[in-house]
């Protein structure tokens, strides 16, 4: 356990370094970045029938929030900030500290992530295991190149797709917004149905794009932990498929942990189409409401969140291949 | 039987060149399906080189038809501009295909050449290089564009071609990189340095033909990486546009003509749609044809 | 096998609990479902943000004007009176003849929410709230026109606001019955208790005034972060729980007209883009929605569902193409002048804006509607310019263009190309420069779309004078120095501070329209800023003549071209609720009020039975 200790101690020292790196990067990008976003909030005053002069206060109080002082100074205050988990304060969200808005908004996107993911791992590798038995019949190589092409599709070709057969066409789920308003929060059944109602579609986009992916790198697995010669042992001794199946599962399925850690990482910032297009009111959605409206603070952090979520499922993901490898176990360095 | 359980990676070039042509043929004779990703491919470079130049520029509209649904005279209808939407995805194509080709090359250049180096001289180059690669695969690339979208104004396919390739070449990097250390590991450089033949050699005659296949396999995942990233970045309305461009019209199907709404403006989806879909499965043909010609374990004897 | 299965429960474990976490945004009470259920859209102000407070100065506070937070009054758009309004906390008010004050009178019965009743001094401190925010009456830059001097509390229902005269402004009653009415009980802690004193010492000149009016900026910064523990309203709702994809609001039983008002919860869909209000209205789902462009198929498939109606009106605003008179050929006006000739805007109306605006008859500066109730006899004088091919290439001749094998290039043999920008998230005004750009190829005039990202970056750019071309919103109603200053203000060298008006050289101080400091009109040189600046304290009478003027300035000399009047669109639906207004002046409120809110305070929605 030593190692393991060990290895997490690294781990988190190396990811501490990068998300330093991270925030340093996004916070030289998003100073640099053209566009007055004040410029644009006394346009729409005046536009809305505000004296000029007016307008021009009005806009003084809001740049109230944002940082002064030099260049240095800023960077200095705002990688400070970080430790105090303070990601400053947003233009178009004033008032409300940048943390806020953030956690708010990971909620919505943890939750389909996980159930969208874990989905299509359980169908991927079922029909992986089976793609790789049967890979000599044709079953096996439409599923084979099925998964090839869903995981080639992007997602918002699918989530298009989805959105014009299921919301459009028959009428059947929503394709907007998170839970009906009307039930009152918390374990109810209507609350739950209307949350399991609304993450239909976006849980299921994220399921189909990647099981894909999953039937894969399954197939490839089982391939690999098991080569041609058990199979066909197995097939001309009669074996029971249940039990084909418990040995294929037991030794090829562990080192998809690793990846369905690092694929949950990821899929934290993959999440903007899907959210785009069905409003769901998640990071990558208000990531993109922040580039339009050229709210800096809020585009950092969004930015900052979705990376430290990606370094720590890395952590999680190689912690866990140290779990399972032997080898990483017994103390060998595996490159 | 037993043999092809070990990976084949460390075989001498030149058995493998001559394996590739063989297993070209022979992948093509067993499954002519495979043939058809080819054929697709070359039929969207053809068009994106050879399509602009036949239609006229800027392509005739007809205010009195705007955003038609399809017909014998426009297959697939016309946009909010009374232009046809198949010319709009031919002119179009130009823009994905030369932003994929940019960012191929340079996908390739840097990654081939990182990976060779890291894996070549090991040590605190390689630490330091993969950290690199390490990050820079850890940072979500679509967040990352997102941002830089912001500052960077992607107008023409070089500078989005560019950015793409920069931010792609990791996976290519990794594969040279842990080919290089197998080939070593083997003796491989080793021998040949024996034999006294210079490092260019090595690399040029010796470990590059061996590891194109890898080379190329991931370079088209990168690049039908950096396709969707760039038409979805237009579809998202975050960057600066031109009208007939693949992201452009799913965004303004989509937010102005109200494709998932009004059947009239469901072609104007469906064009662009249609040609990613396309593409995405001549790549994917390609891809799984090399799976199976250089991939031993799932090659049949 | 063992570790695989703890593994899955510890995911589905997570599961769990991010379900839950999801859950617990919100504040419980109140009850779900029910009759009455009034569905609308706040088209002003996409994306509910769950975390901001209710505070209406926020600019994502969950306050709704009209339904859960209330005005003095809600002033209407009148074509030419901008101090019309419909009564709000104010039951009545008198203006003086020379604007000099106005006397509110409050309503007798209003209570907020918790059952407190509303006073003057609840009136009196929003005052001094709006006082930090700059508001067009209560400013503390000196000598600004149309400011408040005085706020006298008469008697707990009778509020007095004075103006300062020297620089009066003709709306400043519009001005003062637009503000916002916060609770005293709640909100007193914002403003510090000599904040009079210190409002008084801000009014003055020197190093302490300067001091002051800092302070003030700064508490303003206090009152868009305050966050009361829950919403207290005055108005016919008020708000029970937001997440981010929607608002609930239930009715307020201690609002003073609450036996009229129909519905019993309100209910606010939040959006990103139109096409989600486009899908609302078209599954019929929402009794009001406010003005969104929209194709005309899809409004089509709107009409055609049960129940909905469009109504349409009057809106104050109107786009034109904008020149940078800087660049060259731009800076000559038959330059201008001959595109106004080529460019159709009938066809550019139909394929940009065929529901959200009518072609505008001419360029005047003035949305066709006030242009007939503001300078009737003018209207028909001026220069239409309708299509004509000829006419422009006449202009272009005298303007020193050569056309060289079918294409117009400039005197000295060089490309010209009509470079037009717009930011790429505004579909009518690109849709129109498409349409704009294969007009001019068609005629010989080499064209391009440029579009920038958004709109932040698009003002940026403009006001930096990086564009030749540009769109532009102008004829902003109802009050005549708003309608005019988009062309004759700070963006063409004009700015007007404390009511003295200076003028900045071409590309200096926001000037991007770089146009002539003095016209030639009917062969008499006016100078149109300064004229401009003069409307802002003059009466409808003086200032008809003025606007005439300034109408056969913009109409001659083509600063802009004027495209479209935008229309006023409601969506509505009969299904549930009846007895929608369809007079101009009711069906558009001012800047950010939901008016369909004051329709149901007012009592003029019906539940249909």
């Amino acid at each position: 356990m030593t190692l393991i200790a060990r290895r997490l101690a690294g781990h988190l020292a190396r990811g501490f370094v990068m998300i330093l790196v991270v925030a340093t990067i996004s916070f030289f990008i998003i100073n640099n970045i053209p566009g007055d976003p004040m410029a644009a909030r006394y346009e729409k005053l005046v536009e809305g029938g505000m004296a000029p002069e007016a307008a021009r206060q009005a806009v003084k109080v809001l740049y109230g929030f944002q940082p002064d002082g030099t260049l240095w100074q800023q960077y200095t205050e705002f990688i400070g900030g970080l430790f105090r988990l303070d990601l400053g304060v947003s233009v178009s969200r004033p008032g409300t500290p940048v943390l806020d808005v953030l956690t708010d908004a990971a909620k919505w996107t943890v939750l389909p992530v996980l159930a969208g993911t874990l989905l299509s791992f359980l169908v991927g590798i079922i029909l992986g295991v089976y793609a790789a038995i049967k890979r000599t019949g044709r079953l096996g190589d439409a599923l084979s190149v099925s998964g090839s092409l869903l995981h080639g599709v992007p997602q918002y070709v699918l989530a298009l797709l989805l959105t014009m057969i299921f919301a459009t066409l028959l009428g059947v789920l929503p394709a907007d917004g998170s839970v009906d308003i009307l039930y009152e929060p918390g374990w109810n059944a209507g609350y739950l149905g209307s949350l399991v109602e609304h993450a239909l579609l976006p849980v299921l986009t994220y399921a189909l794009s990647a099981y894909g992916g999953w039937i894969l790198a399954m197939k490839s697995s089982v391939v690999t932990v098991l080569g041609d010669d058990f199979i066909l042992a197995a097939e001309l001794r009669g074996m029971k498929r249940s039990i084909v199946f418990r040995y294929i599962a037991r030794n090829a399925i562990l080192p998809l942990f690793t990846m369905l850690a690092l694929s949950l990482g990821l899929l934290l910032g993959g999440a903007v189409f899907i959210e785009k297009i069905f409003n769901y009111p998640g990071l990558g959605w208000l990531l993109i409401g922040a580039v339009n409206d050229r709210d800096y603070a809020l585009m950092g952090g969004a930015f900052l969140l979705i990376t430290v979520g990606t370094i720590l499922a890395n952590i999680v993901a190689d912690l866990f291949y140290t779990v399972i490898d032997p080898r990483v176990r017994s103390g060998e360095e595996v490159s | 039987m037993s043999a092809t359980l070990i990976p084949e990676t460390g075989s001498a070039a030149s058995t493998l060149r001559r394996n590739f042509w063989r297993g070209v043929w022979r992948v093509m004779r067993r499954k002519p399906s495979r043939l058809v990703g080819v054929v697709i491919l070359a039929a969207f470079v053809l068009m994106a080189v050879l399509g602009p130049m036949l239609l006229p520029s800027p392509l005739p509209n007809d205010p009195t038809a705007i955003t038609q649904p399809p017909s014998a005279e426009h297959w697939f209808g016309t946009d909010p501009q009374g232009r046809d939407v198949l010319a709009l995805v031919v002119t179009g194509s130009r823009y994905v295909l030369l932003t994929a080709a940019i960012t191929a090359l340079i996908t390739v250049v840097a990654g081939t050449s990182i990976g060779l180096f890291s894996g070549f001289k090991r040590g605190r180059w390689d630490t330091v290089l993969m950290r690199l690669t390490d990050m820079k695969l850890t940072i979500p690339g679509l967040p990352l564009l997102l941002v830089l979208a912001t500052v960077w104004r992607f107008g023409s396919p070089w500078q989005m071609g560019l950015v793409l390739g920069l931010l792609g070449w990791g996976g290519v990097a990794r594969a040279v990189r842990s080919q290089t250390l197998s080939l070593r590991e083997r003796g491989f450089i080793e021998a040949a340095r024996g034999l006294g033949l210079s490092t260019t050699h090595i690399i040029g005659k010796e470990l590059l033909p061996s590891m194109a296949p890898y080379i190329a396999m991931n370079m088209l995942i990168a690049v039908t990486g950096a396709v969707y990233s760039q038409v979805g970045l237009f579809f998202l309305g975050v960057l600066p546009y031109e009208s007939d461009n693949w992201g452009v019209m799913l965004n303004l199907a989509v937010f102005q003509a109200g494709a998932l709404i009004t059947p009239n403006a469901i072609g104007y989806l469906l064009g662009p749609l249609l040609a990613i879909l396309l593409l995405t499965l001549a790549i994917v043909l390609v891809v799984d044809a090399m799976d199976e010609i250089f991939n031993p374990r799932l090659r049949e004897e | 096998m063992k570790r695989l299965a703890a593994v899955v429960t510890l995911l589905g474990l997570a599961a769990a609990t991010a379900a839950c976490s999801g859950g617990s945004t919100n504040k419980s009470g109140g009850t779900g479902g029910g009759g009455g259920l009034f569905t609308t859209i706040d088209v002003n102000r996409p994306g509910l943000e769950a975390s901001a407070p209710a505070n209406p100065y926020n600019p994502k506070g969950n306050s709704f004007p009209g339904y859960s937070s209330m005005k003095l009054g809600w002033v209407k758009n009148h074509l030419t009176d901008p101090n019309q309004a419909l009564p709000g906390i104010a039951a009545s008010w008198e203006i003086a003849p020379d604007n000099s004050a106005i006397t509110l009178k409050l309503q007798p019965n209003a209570k907020w929410s918790d059952g407190k009743p509303v006073t003057a001094d609840d009136v009196k401190l929003s005052i001094g709230i709006a006082y930090t925010q700059g508001s067009t009456a209560f400013s503390v830059t000196p000598g600004a026109a149309g400011a408040a001097a005085e706020v006298t509390v008469v008697d707990p229902q009778t509020v007095k606001v004075t103006q300062d005269m020297a620089n009066p402004s003709p709306k400043f009653a519009r001005g003062v019955l637009d503000t916002t009415v916060l609770p005293a009980h709640v909100w007193s802690s914002v403003l510090p208790a000599d904040f009079w004193d210190k409002l008084k010492a801000a009014r003055g000149e020197g190093a302490d005034a300067e001091k002051a009016r800092e302070e003030i900026t700064g508490l303003g910064e206090k009152v868009i972060a305050f966050a009361p523990p829950k919403d207290v309203s005055a108005g016919p709702f008020v708000l029970e729980r937001v997440n981010p994809s929607e608002a609930l609001l239930v009715k307020n039983k201690y609002f003073y007209n609450a036996a009229n008002v129909a519905p019993a919860q309100v209910k606010f869909l939040n959006y990103t883009g139109n096409e989600q209000i486009w899908n609302y209205l078209i599954a019929g789902k929402l009794d009001h929605a406010g003005f969104t462009a929209a194709p005309t198929d899809v409004m089509n498939r709107i009409k055609q569902a049960p129940g909905n109606e469009v109504i349409k009106g009057y809106s104050p605003v109107a786009v034109g193409m904008a020149f940078n008179q800087s660049k060259k050929p731009y800076d000559n006006v038959h330059v201008r002048r001959g595109l106004a000739y080529l460019i159709d805007r009938d066809q550019v109306t139909k394929v940009a804006s065929p529901e959200g605006g009518t072609p505008a008859l001419t360029t005047s500066g003035i949305h066709q509607k006030a242009a007939q109730a503001w300078i009737p006899d003018t209207l028909p004088k001026l220069e239409q310019y309708k299509p004509d091919v000829a006419k422009a290439e006449a202009e272009f001749k005298q303007a020193g263009l050569v056309k060289k094998d079918g294409k117009w290039a400039l005197a000295d043999g060089s490309a010209w190309k009509v470079s037009m920008h717009a930011p790429s998230g505004f579909s009518d005004w690109l849709s129109a420069q498409e349409n704009i750009k294969s007009q001019l190829v068609k005629a010989g005039v080499d064209a391009e779309v440029v579009t920038t990202a958004d709109y932040p970056l698009y003002l940026e750019e403009l006001n930096a004078g990086k564009y030749e071309v540009g769109f532009w919103l102008m004829a902003l109603g109802p009050a005549p120095y708003d309608i005019f200053q988009r062309l004759y203000g700070a963006s063409n060298g004009w700015a007007n501070v404390a009511g003295k008006v200076e003028h900045s050289a071409p590309g200096k101080n926001g000037n991007w329209m770089g146009g002539p400091e003095e016209i030639e009109v009917g062969g008499q040189k006016i100078n149109p800023g300064e004229l401009t600046a003069k409307l802002n304290s003059s009466d409808e009478a003086a200032a008809k003549p003025i606007m005439a003027q300034l109408a056969q300035a913009a109409n001659q000399d083509l600063p802009v071209i004027q495209l479209w009047d935008y229309v006023n669109t409601q969506f509505v639906n009969n299904s549930r609720f009846t007895g929608w207004p369809h007079d101009d002046s009711i069906l558009r409120m001012g800047t950010g009020v939901l008016p369909s809110g004051v329709w149901i305070q007012q009592g003029l929605i019906k539940a249909k039975q």
